[in-house]
């Protein structure tokens, strides 16, 4: 059985982020990366079932520079059996559907039973990439899974939906399936399988290779929302305070109009 | 030369950080307040990340890693719980080393596989009443008796006692010998008759370790157990703590960087006079010698493990990166206490209680008073 996941390095989420001069990204100097935490799930999930499937065969993919080449170590580490690193200097750079170009090209002839990723990243938030690939490579895409099992070729999953409605899904592999919290608890990197990841194959792929899509949105700008005045504080007795308090709806909000 | 961290050495880090913060840290307020010893969370699980036996070879059960990756496991853990991190340097540089570096093939393949694997537990019984600084005054005898050693003493002090299947005990083989030359080292089962424990200490700092007494009555174990050559016990223990002051070292620079970083983040949030004290000079300057401090201390442990790991002599090297850590972690701890304030004497905040287990790191495995001389005689040699 082959199995795909693919991860992202993402920065630390308490770093404190900048804009960078672009304008249209965060700058990336003093922050400390990780994987990203939909990915832990997913990466956990892959490896649960390579561990039930005897013949599982497990590859992590990953886009980005030598850097992220850390993060696919951890993953080579909790489990997976090699890696296909796709050097992009410029990754930052790429929307959701340029980066599910990339990964369908290179999963197209592979014959993956199935596809694992986050629901979405961490930093971009796009949730887009897991179900592209699933379109691009013309097979069942399912999103926010929290319950997973696989079966004679048949996945059964559970989604998470909103307002705490929960959805049951079966399908036939191969399929690509993107993971939410609450799926599994991801497994530490033990040391001994630390030492091993060193060994296991790692191969790196430039991006020009696989990249045949065009890119279909632009990101105009990225800023934090500008800070709001502080709060208005009223004074007086409690007659004037509530004369005070209704013009002050009465103009600025809709409440009492 | 370089500085930077291997991937795995990097890997290690946030493994063991990420497993100190979820699973150790929640609970260490509360195992050092009732003196408690939790086995399946400060060494069972250990087990179960492979950090049991880090620097043993693979085919003794240990993961094949480097000294400084050790000195970063040890490190992470204390930086949350000293206990927890006392807990594997004692296992590992004092109960397991020994048996790697002085043991037959039987010998390792009987103990030091299942010791490095995390199936048993490792302690070092040296100190005694008369014998601590000066290991030459230890009075604990071994007499040989056929095809058995039969010992009779008492040690005190010992770090994971009671909790530990496996000791390394000292004892004197020959009256006659002068001072440290008459001493033996052997190997002691837990559950051997004639093999007790005594009191448990009642301690100022790393309260969730245990600390009790050997003693030995007629304890009669087989020859098989000894360690090393007889008379050799002296070199054994040497040895052996050139390698357990690198576990100190780390586990001191793990506390001061633990009270660093809860510093740090106090003196950001924390508002006197209408702003973070963390803005005012007085205070920067306090956290700037602290990180300074720690980071020397981090350089000496990490280039005594270097050294350990690459073959070379690493005696005054690990002395000096012992002596410094836990000064450092000392002075950084009553600072830390000193930055929070009536909240940092409180057991609200973690720092008192690392001030607390700061102070045990100047005192075993060789005082600082005991480092000075190590180093101060090699100079001088």
């Amino acid at each position: 059985m082959k199995i795909l996941v693919c991860i992202k390095q993402v920065p630390d989420m308490e770093s404190k982020f900048k804009v960078d001069a672009g304008g249209t990204w965060y700058a990336k100097t003093d922050l400390a990366w990780r994987m990203n935490e939909y990915d832990e799930y997913a990466v956990e999930q892959a490896v649960q079932l390579k561990e039930q499937e005897k013949d599982g065969d497990l590859t992590v993919l990953c886009i980005g520079s030598e850097k992220v080449k850390e993060t696919m170590k951890k993953a080579l580490a909790m489990g997976c059996d090699r890696g296909a690193h796709i050097t992009d200097e410029e990754v930052s750079g790429k929307e959701p559907y340029q980066i599910a170009g990339i990964i369908a090209e290179y999963a197209k002839d592979k014959n993956f039973d199935l596809i694992f990723t986050g629901m979405q990243s961490q930093d971009r938030g796009s949730a887009q990439v897991g179900i592209l690939v699933a379109e691009m490579l013309g097979i069942p895409g399912i999103t926010t899974v929290v319950r997973f099992a696989f079966k004679d070729g048949v996945v059964d999953v559970k989604r998470e939906l909103e307002g705490g409605i929960k959805a049951c899904v079966s399908v036939n592999a191969p399929a690509v399936i993107t993971c939410q919290l609450g799926l599994n608890t991801p497994r530490y990197p033990t040391l001994p399988n630390i030492m091993k990841a060193k060994k296991k194959e790692l191969l790196s792929t430039p991006v020009q290779e696989l990249l045949k899509v065009e890119a279909r949105q632009e990101t105009a700008k990225m800023y934090f929302p500008e800070k709001k005045g502080g709060g208005l504080v009223l004074e007086g007795d409690a007659a004037a305070l509530a004369d005070q308090l209704i013009k002050i709806l009465k103009e600025k909000t809709a409440v009492l109009s | 030369m370089n500085f930077e961290p291997t991937e795995e050495q990097s890997l290690l880090r946030d493994m063991v950080r990420d497993f100190a913060e979820k699973e150790v840290a929640p609970s260490a307020a509360e195992r050092d307040e009732e003196e408690r010893f939790d086995r399946g969370l400060m060494f069972d699980r250990l087990a179960e990340l492979g950090l049991t036996g880090i620097v043993f070879p693979e085919e003794y059960g240990g993961a094949g890693a480097d000294y400084i990756s050790y000195a970063i496991a040890v490190e992470e853990l204390s930086r949350v719980c000293a206990s927890t991190g006392v807990t594997l340097s004692a296992h590992l540089s004092l109960g397991s080393n020994p048996i790697y570096l002085f043991g037959s093939e039987t010998q390792k393949q009987q103990f030091l596989v299942p010791l490095a694997e995390g199936r048993k537990m490792g302690a070092f019984g040296l100190t005694e009443p008369s014998a601590g600084s000066d290991a030459g005054g230890t009075r604990t005898t071994a007499v040989s008796d056929g095809d058995s050693w039969i010992l009779n003493g008492t040690k005190i002090f010992i770090t994971n006692a009671g909790e530990a299947e496996v000791y390394i005990v000292f004892a004197r083989t020959d009256k006659d010998a002068k001072k440290h030359h008459g001493i033996s080292a052997f190997i002691v089962e837990k559950g051997t008759a004639g093999f007790s424990f005594g009191k448990k200490e009642q301690k100022m700092g790393i309260r969730s370790s245990p600390t009790m007494e050997l003693i030995f009555q007629d304890c009669r174990i087989p020859a098989a157990n000894l360690l090393g050559r007889e008379g050799e016990g002296f070199k054994v223990a040497m040895k052996t703590l050139d390698g357990g002051r690198i576990g100190i070292a780390s586990q001191a620079l793990g506390i001061a960087q633990g009270a660093l970083d809860a510093a740090v983040n106090y003196a950001k949030e924390r508002q006197q006079f209408g702003t973070a004290i963390g803005r005012f000079q007085g205070v920067q300057f306090q956290l700037a010698d602290m990180a300074t401090q720690i980071e020397a201390s981090r350089l000496l442990v990490y280039n005594a493990a270097y050294r350990a790991s690459n073959g070379l002599s690493y005696s005054q090297q690990s002395a000096m990166a012992k002596l410094m850590a836990s000064e450092t972690a000392m002075r950084v701890t009553t600072q830390a206490v000193q930055i929070l304030g009536g909240y940092g004497y409180t057991r609200d905040f973690p720092v008192e209680r690392m001030m607390r287990d700061a102070k045990i790191t100047e005192i075993y495995e060789g005082t600082s008073e005991v480092q000075r001389l190590v180093i101060g005689s090699a100079l001088t040699r």
